[in-house]
């Protein structure tokens, strides 16, 4: 009934240029270019604004592009969910955008979807997280495993130089990030004598990461600092070791979110003790759409954002620099 | 009682020569609220659609396919959430069982290597018995269907966490082992042309079976008694208990079906997937003009009330309006259509 009439009332408008539009593997960064003169649509697909790393993506897609005039961002959230940010790339196709961000709430579900507007001539910046194949034109992300890397080293170069015993406070269980940091993390301390007694699963959550870190201080009172993968869980950390009687216990987290209430202001109170940032991608994401659609350019496949690490020295220093933009 | 006595036969209500002595109009529009207000928000979208080179963007067949595609998971569950209302109950568990079938699909495609038909009837079968269980407790221990499912919401999440290991598999499709069958990802495909979505057909298809089991059958008049009045319908000989099985196991079949249309077209099954379906389903049938205290509603409803929100959903993306503020007007369109349900006449089922 109601979907026959809306069933009707789309055959029967016809137009469809799902099919003349759609040619499979061309070359595709010319297609939407048309200068400097044109004006351009770019669609932002956020994967979930709840997080405020994924905040500070949009907030950095937003001052960049507030820079160039001939771009307007349009910006959907999907609320971790897989079908709605689907849903959202297709209404985005409609709308004919001529440039798409994504930063996929997964990869798989989201890796027809791109490959359609892909294959529809919109070029396709992916941020963070990478869908699978190749139909997108660049990956913008920060490596995982290297900032793991370097936060052994870290541990191995300056926490804890003569070795010792540590504890890890993972992210989400199944989660790449998660996944990454670890094995980074051990690459970086390997030879180096430092030995994780305890690894607990804190889900990326500060709560979460003080309960963890009250068990483990309590089951392993000789550990002489704590690597947590991300900021939050190094803050729930803190306030376990305060409990426990170990205020000054080194601890360290990755993100370095440039915000109040971010880990380079907890490293600057010192709360953590460093941090390695996780750039959002969101600038290099406007520049790239500046060379492919004002320049004509083409761009590189994959470009892999470097870390910097965090201590109280240079916290004011990196804040300053990263909201300078 | 004669709102729930014209229930199953809506006609003898509305255009037959026997009735009324009211003007038929307003019943109509009150019974058919939702279908009145889908053709509202239609027009209204093809009004402040975004044009580009002359096309009305709205109305572009793609986009009207994807809107009913959108919302045929949401659909499915909201067909059998409307059964379970109509009872006077309530499932809060067909988010977390679209889930369990999601990754149960997908781990039993890839990890198990069995072939689509056996997947398909093992993951409805679970859906069903899930549905019986809680259908099974709701009627014959006299617990409240709310506090039944929301139990029921918890343990099927914990169970699709427990059989995944907590992770999400991704489909891939081909004969070698670790890969599921071709045919499976026709649920991410469209038919016609390239133009109707496959899940789309499916959800039409549930409902309209549907439609007819609450037109032409006994079930549909014991379905409408034990919502009007659950004690009457017993003293009158209604199989309350069998009934109330019925539906919700009836629910979670489709919950599980949603669930292997959810995997087949992200093919990708995630032990989190479903997150907060089961409030979408719920807003579906009350925007529909179901009584959420039994008894008064229908599919049709229900199927109009999906797509409304879908077209509303999908006419505030086109013309870029902030996600939070679709998230206010998506739920003072819930209140206006519960609202409108206070003057609906009594009369009208």
């Amino acid at each position: 009934m109601a979907a026959c009439a809306v069933l009707a009332a789309g055959t029967a408008c016809g137009t469809t240029h799902e099919n003349s539009g759609a040619s499979t593997g061309q070359p595709v960064a010319a297609r939407t270019c048309h200068g400097p003169t044109g004006h351009y649509t770019i669609g932002m697909s956020q994967a979930n604004v709840a997080e405020p790393y994924r905040q500070r993506m949009n907030d950095d897609i937003r001052k960049a592009a507030a820079a160039v005039p001939q771009f307007t961002v349009n910006f959907a959230d999907a609320a971790q969910d897989n079908a709605k940010q689907v849903d959202q790339v297709t209404t985005f196709v409609t709308q004919q955008i001529d440039l798409l961000i994504i930063s996929p709430n997964e990869a798989t579900p989201l890796t027809a979807v791109v490959k359609q507007a892909y294959d529809k001539g919109i070029p396709v910046l992916v941020l963070d997280r990478k869908v699978d194949g190749d139909a997108y034109t660049e990956f913008i992300g920060a490596d995982n495993v290297d900032i793991g890397r370097q936060a052994g080293q870290y541990f191995a170069n300056v926490l804890l130089p003569q070795g010792g015993k540590i504890a890890e406070l993972r992210g989400l269980a199944g989660s790449t990030p998660a996944k990454e940091r670890s094995d980074g993390f051990d690459q970086g301390i390997a030879g180096h004598n430092i030995q994780i007694v305890a690894a607990q699963d804190g889900d990326w959550l500060q709560d979460k990461g003080e309960q963890q870190a009250d068990a483990i201080l309590k089951a392993n009172p000789d550990i002489q600092a704590i690597y947590s993968q991300n900021d939050p869980m190094a803050e729930g950390a803190r306030i376990a070791a305060a409990n426990a009687g170990r205020p000054d216990l080194p601890i360290t987290g990755i993100d370095g979110l440039p915000i109040e209430a971010g880990g380079i202001k907890a490293v600057q109170a010192g709360r953590i003790s460093a941090t390695f940032v996780y750039p959002t991608g969101g600038k290099e994401a406007i520049d790239a759409a500046e060379k492919l659609l004002l320049d004509c350019q083409t761009v590189p496949k994959t470009q892999t954002l470097s870390t910097q690490l965090v201590t109280k020295d240079n916290a004011a220093q990196v804040y300053d620099a990263l909201n300078r933009g | 009682m004669s709102g729930q006595a014209s229930g199953p036969a809506p006609t003898a209500t509305l255009g037959a020569p026997v009735t009324r002595r009211r003007r038929e109009f307003l019943p109509t529009v009150f019974k058919f609220q939702s279908l009145f207000g889908l053709v509202l928000v239609f027009a209204a979208a093809v009004v402040y659609s975004p044009t580009k080179n002359g096309q009305v963007l709205f109305l572009d067949s793609g986009n009207l396919f994807n809107v009913v595609r959108s919302i045929s998971e949401i659909g499915i569950l909201a067909v059998g959430m409307t059964l379970v209302i109509l009872i006077g109950g309530i499932d809060l568990s067909v988010g977390s069982v679209l889930g369990l079938a999601s990754v149960g699909s997908a781990s039993l495609l890839v990890d198990n290597g069995f072939g689509v038909v056996p997947v398909v009837l093992i993951v409805l079968a679970i859906g069903l018995g899930f549905g019986v269980v809680q259908g099974v407790a709701i009627a014959t221990f006299g617990i409240q269907a709310f506090i039944v499912t929301l139990a029921g919401m918890q343990i099927a999440r914990g169970l699709a966490r427990i059989f995944s290991g907590g992770q999400a598999i991704a489909i891939t499709y081909g004969d070698g082992p670790g890969q599921a069958p071709v045919v499976f990802s026709l649920l991410g495909e469209r038919t016609f042309g390239g133009l109707v979505p496959i899940p789309a057909l499916i959800f039409i298809a549930v409902a309209a079976v549907a439609v007819v089991l609450l037109r032409v059958t006994s079930f549909s008049r014991h379905v409408y008694a034990i919502g009007g009045n659950e004690k009457a319908a017993r003293l009158s000989g209604v199989p309350v208990m069998r009934v109330k099985i019925v539906v919700f196991g009836i629910c979670g079949l489709l919950a599980a079906l949603a669930g292997i249309v959810h995997a087949g077209q992200l093919n990708f099954g995630g032990p989190n997937d479903g997150t907060g379906y089961e409030l979408d389903a719920i807003a579906a049938v009350v925007i529909g003009g179901t009584s959420l205290s039994g008894g008064r509603g229908s599919v049709a409803g229900t199927v109009a009330g999906a797509l409304l929100v879908g077209v509303l959903r999908n006419i505030l993306a086109l013309r870029n309006i902030d996600s939070n503020i679709q998230l206010l007007i998506i739920g003072l369109v819930i209140v206006l259509a519960a609202g409108l349900q206070q003057f609906r006449p009594a009369s009208v089922s």
